[in-house]
């Protein structure tokens, strides 16, 4: 558990998906010599791993924010719709 | 000294009298009491702050005048009669609209006797334009101006990010269009955080806590984009969406505002100083969440055309492999070829992990090989051999490869549950692996006598074979 949650902060996302795309886009047009095919397909692979895992593991997350007495906001979870 | 409203309104019915009131005034003479001009005036003011402390008056605004100082000052008539308005910048600057001469308008406030020249005025805290299409003329008036002032401007529009990830929204906690928003979110599997601002969104102050919202939230950092909204409803419970409060506050805010306001057919001034204008709040959460939707189908592409160029990959290499094996030239190569090849099939066994590091490893030796090869050939023959040299390796690189593909085909089938690559895949495609009781693996005939005992591992066990014969190929 702590280890998925070490993982989740170090892994930027967009950087991944951005190096996907740019992986996906040589491999498209072709052209690719035959070792730096199988480390794209390597890291092809892998990149697209972590970022389905990441985003199957990330779920909606919803908070709203709470004034106390000094005037300071805090966030709370928000259960929603419970009418008032 | 008289001080007491009550006589002065008896004097007053003995104004009206006629002969009996002169009498009566005749009579008060020995008796009378004479006031100072003060006196009268502070009197009156005192009455009309009694009585008159709480008015609506309704007429058209003549004569208006807005002072530097923020006051407005104006007249307010009707057919037979005027009276004097003034309307103090503090209240003036609560005015959803602006007054202007000709203009129908209900006012509030009290009446006040200015005492220095004895007139008399109605003080305005509140004043709204009357009849029909008033609020859309104070809607007219905001846009006019705000526009005037470049609000409305494209260039001042700011794309939203490509990926939200925290997503700020100011709108109440119990209504439809968080709710809505939420639902679409989900719908949509977002991985978003959502940071909610619950504000009212209609009725008194609601403009004041939308426009609080999106200064909190800015003021919070970290927000990628924010909503702010409500569903549907009368012109007046959309207002404070058209209120210059909330308009400055979008207008202020560097994090780009979605506005998403009731039902397609109503614009409030919301949606032109927004960055971006959605019809509906779940519209809204469409424009936020779609692009994941995107990225989630651009990562299953992704593991496609990865798969697709594996494949094109194998059958160029299957191919070429093929011509190879039949040229007789190339057989010194080719037994360094299997032997290879065997090495890396038995490190499939080892693990995923040491199949890649054996595969560069022999990848390496592959490459080494070649180039003694090429030096101890020279010409033409060179140059072919190198040639060949290069498909051995798409060759040797199929055990990598296959296995890739294998886990490749499956990731984009299941949506990324990745299994990781069987270090049986190998076996479980009809390849076995013969050992000798020491574990060294057979990969000649040589190695082997008949009657020897051998292990024949294929994908889900162990064989235990006797070698009742061997037969070795010809051209080895």
């Amino acid at each position: 558990m702590k280890k998925a949650e070490e993982r989740r902060e170090t892994f930027d996302f967009e950087k991944a998906l951005g190096e996907l795309e740019a992986i996906v886009k040589q491999l498209e047009a072709g052209n690719v010599p035959l070792e730096r095919s199988l480390e794209l397909f390597q890291q092809g692979v892998e990149l697209a791993r972590q970022c389905k895992v990441k985003l199957d593991e990330a779920e909606l997350k919803v908070r709203q924010l709470v004034k106390d007495k000094e005037g300071l906001f805090s966030e709370e979870p928000f259960e929603g719709e419970d009418e008032q | 000294m008289v001080r007491r409203p009550g006589r002065i309104l008896r004097w007053s019915r003995i104004g009206k009298g006629g002969q009996g009131a002169y009498n009566a005034v005749m009579a008060e003479r020995q008796s009378r009491k004479v006031l100072s001009v003060s006196d009268v005036n502070r009197l009156v003011a005192g009455m009309l702050g009694e009585f008159f402390s709480d008015v609506w008056v309704e007429g058209e605004v003549s004569n208006f005048k807005a002072y530097p100082s923020g006051h407005f000052y104006f007249a307010l008539k009707d057919m037979d009669a005027q009276l004097p308005a003034v309307c103090f910048r503090s209240a003036a600057a609560k005015l959803r609209f602006r007054p202007e001469d000709g203009m129908q308008v209900v006012v509030h406030g009290r009446l006040d006797l200015y005492q220095v020249s004895g007139k008399f005025q109605i003080v305005v805290d509140w004043m709204e334009p009357k009849g029909a299409g008033a609020l859309q003329k104070a809607f007219e008036q905001l846009k006019k101006k705000l526009a005037a002032e470049g609000l409305f401007a494209e260039e001042r529009k700011r794309p939203l990010p490509r990926l939200v990830r925290v997503l700020g929204i100011v709108t109440s906690p119990a209504g439809a269009a968080i709710h809505d928003m939420l639902t679409t979110l989900g719908r949509h599997r977002a991985p978003i955080e959502v940071v909610l601002y619950p504000a009212q969104v209609q009725g008194e102050g609601a403009a004041e806590q939308i426009a609080e919202g999106l200064r909190v939230l800015n003021g919070r950092g970290g927000v990628d984009a924010i909503i702010v909204g409500r569903g549907g409803g009368s012109i007046e419970d959309l207002w404070p969406f058209n209120e210059e409060v909330v308009a400055r506050a979008i207008a202020a805010s560097p994090v780009p505002v979605i506005s998403a306001v009731g039902h397609e057919v109503d614009f409030t001034i919301s949606d032109f100083v927004a960055d971006v204008r959605a019809a509906t709040p779940t519209a809204a959460a469409e424009l936020v969440a779609g692009p994941w939707e995107e990225v989630r189908r651009g990562i299953v592409e992704a593991f496609g055309v990865i798969v697709e160029s594996i494949e094109q990959l194998l059958a160029d290499g299957e191919q070429r492999l093929e011509t190879l094996v039949k040229d007789r030239a190339f057989e010194v190569v080719r037994s360094r070829l299997i032997e290879l090849r065997q090495r890396v099939e038995r490190q499939t066994v080892v693990g995923e992990r040491a199949v890649r590091q054996k595969v560069r490893m022999a990848l390496a030796r592959w490459n080494e090989l070649g180039r003694r090869l090429t030096v101890q050939h020279p010409g033409e023959r060179l140059a072919r051999q190198r040639a060949r040299l290069q498909v051995q390796l798409a060759a040797l690189e199929r055990r990598m490869t296959m296995s890739l593909v294998r886990s490749a085909t499956r990731l984009a089938r299941s949506a990324g549950r990745l299994d990781g690559l069987s270090p049986l895949a190998s076996l479980g495609r009809g390849y076995s692996i013969c050992q000798k009781p020491d574990g060294a693996v057979v990969t000649s005939v040589g190695q082997v006598e008949p009657g020897d005992r051998i292990g024949v591992r294929v994908s889900d066990g162990r064989l235990e074979c006797d070698v009742m014969g061997k037969q070795e190929e010809s051209g080895k």
